[in-house]
């Protein structure tokens, strides 16, 4: 569980880290203009991806959040990132 | 045709989150009132989708004897209460035995899911040992059996577990029963229960339930609403329901079932569009013929532009204008019973001839092109009504109940 601090670039890793293995996608296409559809991310890739980064970052993402506009892989990172990085705030 | 036996309604019972008996459950579908509140756990819950239609106050010492009662997990309780209020409707009393030539089918998705949990938790957690009639209470087909036993039901019972689509296709697999001249009469419906800390946890994990209000075909839609409950109907021949006199309170006319056969979870346009062409065909009419829809309508995002896809394919040009309602908001999602509860309020608005409301409607998604009756029931000719029934692992199954007067 990563409970210190996060730096936004690692943090991008990370999240990147967890598309790759919960979405199965090949991690040279998780570019940042990639579309969600040309990965080929399901919504219940999406359920298991949101899981994760919960279960990774002790964090509680809720399912009417940013996350689900989200079109592009920049998209769907900043929401997330941002969203975790304000829970470690408050 | 005229050799295949009409079948027909001549009872209806229900347990729900509106009370016991079809009538408070069809009070509330017309009147537009959830039926949804805070949830009560076994356990304190620690997750935070904590809203849903409970069976609340109900009594089950008041309908089931001693003797039998520990056999009967919730969703038994509640099917023999629902049992017992059909036949009474249909004019049989506790002490009929319908023998050989009759049937029950009830569906659940999962059976006795607080059975289950209950001894699973004094299993691991080490505080006891699970009761010794877990086994017969869990199972599926306790449902069933225990219809049987009441009524002397000696043919064909059995559960059928097909998610959200268990009750449908446990109703329309009576109607083949009947028109195949296998039995004269069938008890038939579903039951459900699954408002228990982990089954109500798994559920949240699945992010297909909303916070705070369902709101099908809505924009700014955000999930279902669980619910619980049984639903059951008296089946017959007509010729036997008219031989015995029996008020014939409606014509089961068609139904169909289809299988996507592509995903586990997503639901899939053609899939869901071919069980209503098959239902609309086997009750030998047309789209057109069709007065009211009751929907699937889940609430989640892909359900309901699904399924409005779907009645577009069925009905073409007449699709945005076929008066479509969900009542899940009212009642919650049923899950195994859904198609039960929902064929008690697609009955109640033929009987009453008014459409109930989908209510906490907000404004219109482009997504779902349909006239969902919103927020205000409407009182409307309805000759024939079909109910929808869609399910994870792409079982699709309709119904199409039919006027008494319009057949």
């Amino acid at each position: 569980m990563e409970t210190k601090d996060l730096d936004q670039t690692e943090l991008v890793n990370k999240i990147i880290d967890v598309i790759v293995a919960e979405g199965m996608v090949e991690r040279e296409k998780v570019t940042m203009d990639a579309t969600i559809e040309s990965l080929d991310l399901k919504s219940i890739d999406i359920v298991m991806i949101l899981t994760a980064i919960e279960d990774k970052f002790d964090v509680y993402i809720p399912m009417d959040g940013p996350f689900h506009d989200a079109k592009d892989v920049k998209g769907l990172i900043d929401a997330i990132a941002n969203y975790i990085i304000n829970e470690k705030k408050s | 045709m005229a050799s295949i036996k009409r079948v027909v309604v001549t009872g209806v019972g229900a347990v729900s989150s509106a009370g016991v008996g079809a009538g408070r459950l069809w009070d509330a579908a017309r009147e537009g009132r959830s039926c949804v509140t805070p949830l009560t756990f076994p356990h304190p819950y620690r997750g935070r989708i904590t809203i849903g239609a409970q069976v609340r106050g109900f009594d089950p010492t008041l309908y089931i004897d001693k003797a039998v009662m520990p056999f009967c997990d919730p969703v038994t309780q509640y099917i023999l209460v629902a049992a017992d209020e059909a036949m009474a409707q249909a004019g049989f009393d506790r002490s009929t035995r319908l023998g050989p030539r009759s049937a029950t089918i009830i569906g659940s998705g999962i059976g006795g899911m607080t059975t289950i949990e209950a001894g699973i938790h004094n299993a691991l957690m080490g505080t006891g040992r699970p009761d010794p009639l877990t086994v017969p209470r869990l199972i599926p087909s306790a449902c069933p059996s225990n219809v049987s036993m009441r009524y002397g039901i000696q043919g064909p019972a059995f559960s059928v577990a097909s998610a959200c689509s268990s009750a449908t296709q446990a109703i329309g697999l009576g109607l083949q029963m009947i028109r195949a001249g296998l039995v004269d009469i069938a008890l038939v419906g579903g039951t459900e229960d699954h408002i228990t800390n982990n089954a109500m946890y798994a559920w949240e994990g699945l992010r297909v339930m909303t916070p705070d209000f369902c709101r099908p075909f809505s924009k700014g839609r955000n999930g279902m609403v669980i619910g619980a409950g049984a639903g059951l109907v008296i089946l017959e021949s007509e010729e036997h329901a008219r031989a015995r006199g029996a008020t014939i309170l409606a014509v089961l006319a068609g139904y169909g079932t289809t299988s996507d056969a592509k995903d586990p979870v997503r639901p899939d346009v053609t899939g869901a569009a071919a069980a209503m062409s098959a239902a609309i065909a086997d009750a030998g009419l047309e789209s057109d013929d069709i007065d009211y829809i009751n929907a699937h309508g889940t609430a989640t995002i892909v359900n309901d532009s699904t399924e409005a896809a779907a009645i577009g394919v069925v009905f073409g040009d007449r699709a945005p204008h076929v008066p479509v309602s969900s009542t899940k908001p009212i009642h919650g999602h049923g899950l195994g019973a859904a198609g039960a509860l929902e064929l008690v309020v697609t009955l109640g608005a033929l009987r009453d001839q008014i459409a109930p409301p989908t209510i906490n409607w907000r404004e219109a998604d482009e997504k779902c092109p349909v006239d969902c009756i919103p927020n205000e029931a409407r009182p409307m000719t309805i000759k024939n009504a079909m109910s929808n029934s869609f399910a994870f692992g792409g079982i699709n199954a309709v119904l199409i109940v039919q006027a008494p007067e319009a057949a």
